[in-house]
């Protein structure tokens, strides 16, 4: 689903965010990245969503090699792949609803199926007697639970998150990382961000370790 | 394989399953035209949202379109003025005092068969008197003079109402036999038609100007939306929105405010054609011409809607075209 090959990232003239990076995953997979603040978990997560071009190597996603889009092709190849974010990034001038269905608004989805399918993707958070809320009513547990409904609304293939639990305490913490293993379960490749260490050990998922830019630990489930 | 003969959907990466064989192209039409809708309608409301300021924005456009607009109306006027003028550029040719009535007749005889003449009218000595007599209002003071003092005198009308070619005719008619003076005042029609010309080109170089003003103010306009709506713009990026997509709601502002700007400018300029109509047909009296002040019409409204609203749209595009490239999701 996701190789890297020989990939490296440098900002500007500064120091290489990722160096020599090396690894696969399998569709279907779950797995954790790992590191500390600064490590280059962000950076990788933007070079697969390609927000970012590697300086150097290859990365490759459902076998397209993404140094080879044109432009114009980049939102449909995002389409295809769901991100959750630490700050869930909702638009809190819309409700609940009109938030989770924004992809399917993208692509252009009749209302009619873009209704059912919301509704099934917040009923799969917990959050259905939601919908008419608006974000800012919303607790932040909550909002990250629609940001997740958003993020797989249209049933991606590829779920990525990027500390999706930074905010919340353990309990919800917990929970969301459930959610992301009720997805895995379904078939969805997901990769999750995080530097919650207690966390992750009692998943046993695969788990890669970033230090300083350089992949120091690739560790398979246990 | 060149790249024309896959089609585009080919390039893009395949969707999954179901999803493709939906994806047609009639149900993308129909996606593509439900966007349009509810683009058209949501700017529409963002703009009613805010009614104080979006109607400065159309009153600035519509400042910028009536100056323009308004003189290239008034030259149109001055185009039906000139017409009327042409009519009356005649050449006056005076004759030989010496000469009798009947001699008279033949000399205006001979100069209606000089080419360039439309029509030759002859007005005798005796005419003349009583014209002027009616004109000037001195009855008395000319029935003491005893001999007539005025010539009889031919007008003639040129085919050729061109200023150069009228010169020419009068130095020939001059040239006829029996005549004394062929005398045409030519000066002040082409003063007129300079000035004319003159307003012309200073109506296109205001268009232009103003026209820039249009897009400068839409695109600041349009310029302040993006920002204030960025964060959508990087959400709706980073779940795969083309640039048409975010960019549209935006070209939609920007030809409302055209479209408002237009209106308001149609008002402002019947307005100031009711102001302006009482004197300018006042002073069109005053010379003997009957002009009214013309109107702008539907097919003129029409088309001030239909380039406000373009250069609205134009303007919104410029803009977001240049703050898209600035705005990179985080
Ligand atoms: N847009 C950017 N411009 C310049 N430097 C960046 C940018 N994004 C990240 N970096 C740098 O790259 C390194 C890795 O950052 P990041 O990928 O955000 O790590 P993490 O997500 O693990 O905290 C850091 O040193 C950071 O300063
Ligand atoms: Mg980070």
């Amino acid at each position: 689903m996701i190789v890297f090959e020989h990939v490296g990232k440098r900002y500007g003239g500064r120091s290489e965010a990722l160096a020599d990076i090396n690894f696969r995953v399998g569709r279907g997979e779950m797995l954790f990245l790992t590191g500390h603040s600064g490590a280059g978990k962000s950076s990788l997560l933007r070079l697969i969503m390609r927000l970012e071009k590697p300086s150097r190597g290859r990365v490759l996603v459902a076998g397209h090699d993404l140094d080879r889009f044109h432009l114009s092709q980049i939102p449909y190849y995002r389409r295809q792949i769901g991100v959750v974010f630490q700050d869930h990034q909702l638009l809190f001038d819309r409700s609940v609803f009109a938030n989770v269905a924004l992809p399917l608004e993208i692509q252009g989805v009749e209302p009619r199926e873009s209704a059912r399918r919301v509704r099934a993707a917040l009923d799969k958070v917990g959050l259905l007697y939601r919908e008419t809320a608006l974000p800012i009513e919303l607790s932040s547990g909550e909002r990250q639970r629609i940001g997740i409904a958003r993020a797989v609304v249209n049933k991606p293939s590829l779920l990525l998150a990027d500390e999706p639990t930074g905010n919340l305490d353990p309990q919800l913490s917990a929970d969301i990382m459930r959610l992301f293993e009720d997805f895995n379960r379904i078939g969805t490749t997901v990769m999750v961000a995080s530097h919650d260490l207690a966390l992750i050990t009692r998943l046993r998922h695969r788990v890669l370790r970033l230090r300083e830019g350089r992949l120091v630990g690739d560790e398979e489930a246990a | 394989m060149t790249r024309r003969t896959t089609s585009p959907e080919s390039q893009r990466p395949a969707r999954r399953g179901a999803r493709a064989s939906q994806v047609g192209l009639e149900s993308r039409t129909r996606a593509w035209l439900r966007h349009h809708r509810a683009m058209w309608l949501d700017s529409a409301q963002r703009l009613a949202k805010r009614p104080l300021s979006s109607l400065l924005t159309m009153l600035a456009i519509a400042i910028a379109l009536v100056l323009p607009s308004g003189l290239w109306l008034a030259l149109d006027s001055a185009r039906l003025l000139d017409a009327e003028l042409d009519e009356s550029a005649t050449v006056t040719v005076y004759l030989d005092t010496r000469l009798d009535e009947r001699a008279a007749m033949e000399v205006a005889a001979r100069l209606r068969d000089q080419t360039p003449v439309a029509g030759a009218r002859l007005v005798t000595a005796a005419e003349g008197l009583a014209e002027f007599q009616e004109g000037v209002g001195l009855e008395d003071a000319l029935a003491s003079l005893e001999d007539n003092p005025l010539p009889a005198a031919v007008v003639v009308t040129p085919a050729d109402t061109d200023p150069d070619s009228v010169r020419v005719l009068a130095s020939n008619l001059e040239a006829v036999d029996g005549v004394d003076e062929a005398r045409v005042d030519l000066a002040w029609l082409e003063r007129l038609r300079r000035l004319a010309e003159l307003g012309q080109r200073l109506a296109l170089a205001l268009a232009g100007l103003f026209g820039l003003g249009v897009l400068l103010v839409v695109g600041n306009t349009i310029r302040l939306a993006v920002e204030s709506r960025r964060q959508e713009i990087e959400v709706v990026t980073l779940i795969g929105a083309t640039h048409a997509f975010v960019r549209r709601p935006f070209l939609y502002s920007g030809a409302w405010y055209g479209l408002g700007g237009g209106v308001l400018a149609i008002v402002l300029l019947v307005l100031g054609g009711h102001w302006l109509s009482a004197p300018v047909t006042a002073l069109a009296e005053s010379y003997g011409a009957h002009f009214t002040l013309p109107r702008l019409g539907l097919g003129g409204s029409v088309l001030l809607c239909f380039c406000s609203t373009l250069l609205g749209w134009l303007g919104a595009w410029l803009a977001v075209g240049r703050h898209l490239a600035d705005i990179k999701p985080r």
